[in-house]
């Protein structure tokens, strides 16, 4: 059904170009970008779709291409197919899973530049990019520190894997860095994007005495929702516009912010100064720390701002000695963990309260 | 076990079920009458996706349910044309319901994915935080067994699911009261779909039953047919479900990846105690096509 969907889809923008192709002026750069759900999702897809939306804004006559609820399945391939058929020269391949078709196409086109989020392959005309997410969650665990009454914070993980474990890391390292009695609860779903038991998960953590919740799945929607209705506290991830979801609990949120790059990438490929590569940056360009609640009060903020400008500052929270949460020394005293380590993860810190395998 | 654990996994196991009784209770007014639904995953996807079209349209959660109520109703008015108008395979006719409401679902969604709506309330009675959905659940299952067991109409309704000759024999009209047990079975799946959408998530996403209709269908089994063990049976399900999520956040030193083998344990370990007994056979003639008499 998605496929026949997708490939009606795809006949209707062929149809619709080729018919304003005549009334058109040429576009200054054809930019195709898919998407493995909806971007009306408050989450990873709409971060990328309003980073699309500033790329396209800052470059005039720049023309955008999207697909959305591409699968990763071979399916990706047919579809960015279709876009450089368009004349796409550049093409952002959004999920993870998007990495294998995005590099086939790349070797076959090699006049059409590639840009991935979050894998690791790597050609002339291929790079990827992904935000350093975990020292900055380190921000949102101050502020969760700081809201707390109960000192129990809800951590709803879609699918453990060491990332992020980190993130639930950085995020207890924060809190205790002000309320040393702060303690998270994980409770892993098992899928990205499974809503029943996201709305489960976050009321058993409720149920719990956590009073802030947070979450690392692709909407954090429901979860948000779910907190909202149930008067609990809620820190957001992935897309900076999920406050809405929460006009009285919302304290703060982790948001991608890829405008910056995306404009930066096109920019590069109109004046062939493509570069590609490996690209990971965390808080001040890829990220940014969500406008604060009406509930948090002047104290807090500060505490948040200066926690966020440390870690732009280079600070890192994974440095030793800290030790995991059955009292072994994970990271010996001296020793840091940089982003290489950062998918490293099988092990909580002291203070959570969960078990990572 | 603690009171706080053991509160929170009775409440999300009431959460969880509310969705698999009023589907599984559907199926069994529907197979009860012969006709075996494997389309309820479908209808159950429609009724989330309007419902919540509707409700964030027009505002009122009731109106939401309402609408998913309507539209799976039709929908399964399709499968009970195909099904006993046309006397098509039931299995193979189900199956395509089931694409059919994940591809209209999805159409149906698409223009509300993201929006805010104003979920059903929860509206607390003796102390009890449920939703209205929640608390009709009771009545509900009793109502449907004193109709089924206890009226003419239900005995009718019976006989054709054993026997659709039979029932034509004394006078009944098979057909008519099939499509009438198919049409309340759409109804009730697109209630179930519709909590899940309007009451538990207030979300709409793609395929987000995430297979809650082929449990409901399971249920009517362990039900042995009978509404009123529907909802032990859904809690059970739901228990299990709540159980894996509710131990993780009490901190019990066990791996997640263990824990979320526990609803599938529990299923086994069920059907091993209880095993198969005879008299809890499955109306004689479900799922065979009844083709009228000479």
């Amino acid at each position: 059904m998605k496929r026949l969907a997708q490939l009606l889809a795809l006949a209707f923008i062929a149809a619709v170009s080729s018919l304003n192709a005549f009334a058109e002026e040429k576009p200054s750069l054809i930019v195709g970008a898919i998407y493995v759900g909806s971007v009306n999702d408050y989450g990873y897809n709409r971060a990328m779709k309003d980073g699309l939306e500033t790329m396209k804004k800052n470059i005039p006559g720049l023309k955008l291409i999207e697909a959305e609820n591409v699968p990763e399945t071979g399916d990706a391939e047919r579809v960015m197919e279709g876009m450089i058929q368009q004349g796409a020269k550049l093409i952002f391949a959004t999920s993870f899973g998007h990495q294998q078709s995005a590099f086939n196409l790349a070797k076959t086109h090699p006049d059409v530049f590639f840009e991935h989020a979050g894998g690791w392959m790597q050609a002339p005309n291929f790079g990827n990019f992904f935000g350093a997410t975990q020292t900055a969650w380190y921000a949102m665990g101050v502020a969760a520190g700081k809201m707390t009454k109960s000192n129990t914070l809800g951590f709803v993980v879609g699918v453990p894997i060491g990332y992020a474990i980190g993130n639930v890391n950085a995020f207890e390292l924060g809190a205790l860095s002000v309320n040393p009695k702060a303690q998270t609860r994980v409770v892993v779903t098992g899928g990205w994007a499974d809503k029943a038991k996201e709305a489960a998960a976050a009321n058993a953590l409720i149920d719990q005495g956590a009073d802030v919740v947070t979450m690392h799945v692709d909407s954090p929607a429901t979860i948000i929702q779910v907190a909202e209705s149930r008067g609990a506290m809620s820190i957001g991830f992935q897309s900076i516009e999920a406050r809405q979801l929460a006009p009285k609990g919302w304290i703060t949120g982790l948001g991608f912010s890829w405008g910056g790059f995306m404009t930066a990438t096109a920019k590069s490929v109109m004046d062939s100064t493509f570069k590609g590569g490996m690209v990971r940056q965390g808080l001040g360009s890829m990220l940014e720390v969500a406008p604060f609640g009406a509930s948090v009060p002047e104290d807090v903020k500060k505490l948040v701002t200066a926690a966020a400008d440390k870690i732009k500052g280079g600070y890192n929270p994974f440095t030793g000695p800290i030790k995991d949460n059955t009292g072994v020394v994970r990271i010996a005293a001296g020793e840091t963990w940089g982003n290489d380590k950062m998918g490293k993860f099988d092990w909580y810190a002291e203070g959570v309260i969960g078990k990572a395998k | 076990m603690t009171a706080a654990l053991l509160a929170g996994v009775v409440s999300s196991a009431i959460l969880s079920a509310v969705s698999l009784v009023y589907a599984g209770l559907g199926e069994l007014v529907s197979e009860r009458a012969g006709i075996v639904n494997l389309g309820v995953e479908g209808l159950m996807l429609i009724g989330a996706s309007v419902g919540f079209a509707a409700t964030a349209a027009t505002g009122s959660p009731y109106l939401g349910i309402a609408a998913a109520a309507l539209a799976s109703t039709l929908a399964n008015g399709l499968f009970a044309y195909v099904v006993i108008g046309r006397k098509a395979n039931q299995l193979a006719s189900g199956l395509t319901l089931m694409f059919f409401g994940i591809g209209v679902s999805a159409l149906a969604g698409k223009p509300f994915i993201g929006d805010i709506i104003q979920g059903l309330p929860r509206i607390p009675v003796l102390g009890l935080p449920f939703d209205v959905l929640t608390y009709l659940t009771v009545p509900l299952a009793v109502l449907l067994w004193w109709l089924l067991f206890r009226t003419r109409w239900g005995l009718a309704l019976r006989a054709t699911g054993e026997s659709p000759a039979v029932a034509f024999a004394a006078g009944k009209r098979p057909e008519m009261l099939q499509y009438q047990a198919v049409l309340i079975g759409g109804c009730l799946a697109g209630i179930g779909g519709g909590h899940l959408s309007i009451a538990l998530t207030r979300t709409w996403a793609e395929e987000m039953t995430a297979g809650r209709g082929f449990i409901a269908i399971a249920l009517v089994i362990f039900a042995k047919w009978n509404p009123l063990l529907v909802i032990p049976a859904a809690l059970l399900f739901g228990a299990a479900e709540a159980l894996q999520l509710q131990l993780q956040a009490a901190g019990i030193n066990l791996s997640p990846f263990i824990l979320s083998m526990v609803p599938y344990l529990l299923t086994l370990c069920i059907l091993a105690f209880w095993g198969w007994r005879r008299q809890t056979a499955a109306p004689a003639g479900l799922g065979r096509t009844f083709l009228g008499v000479e």
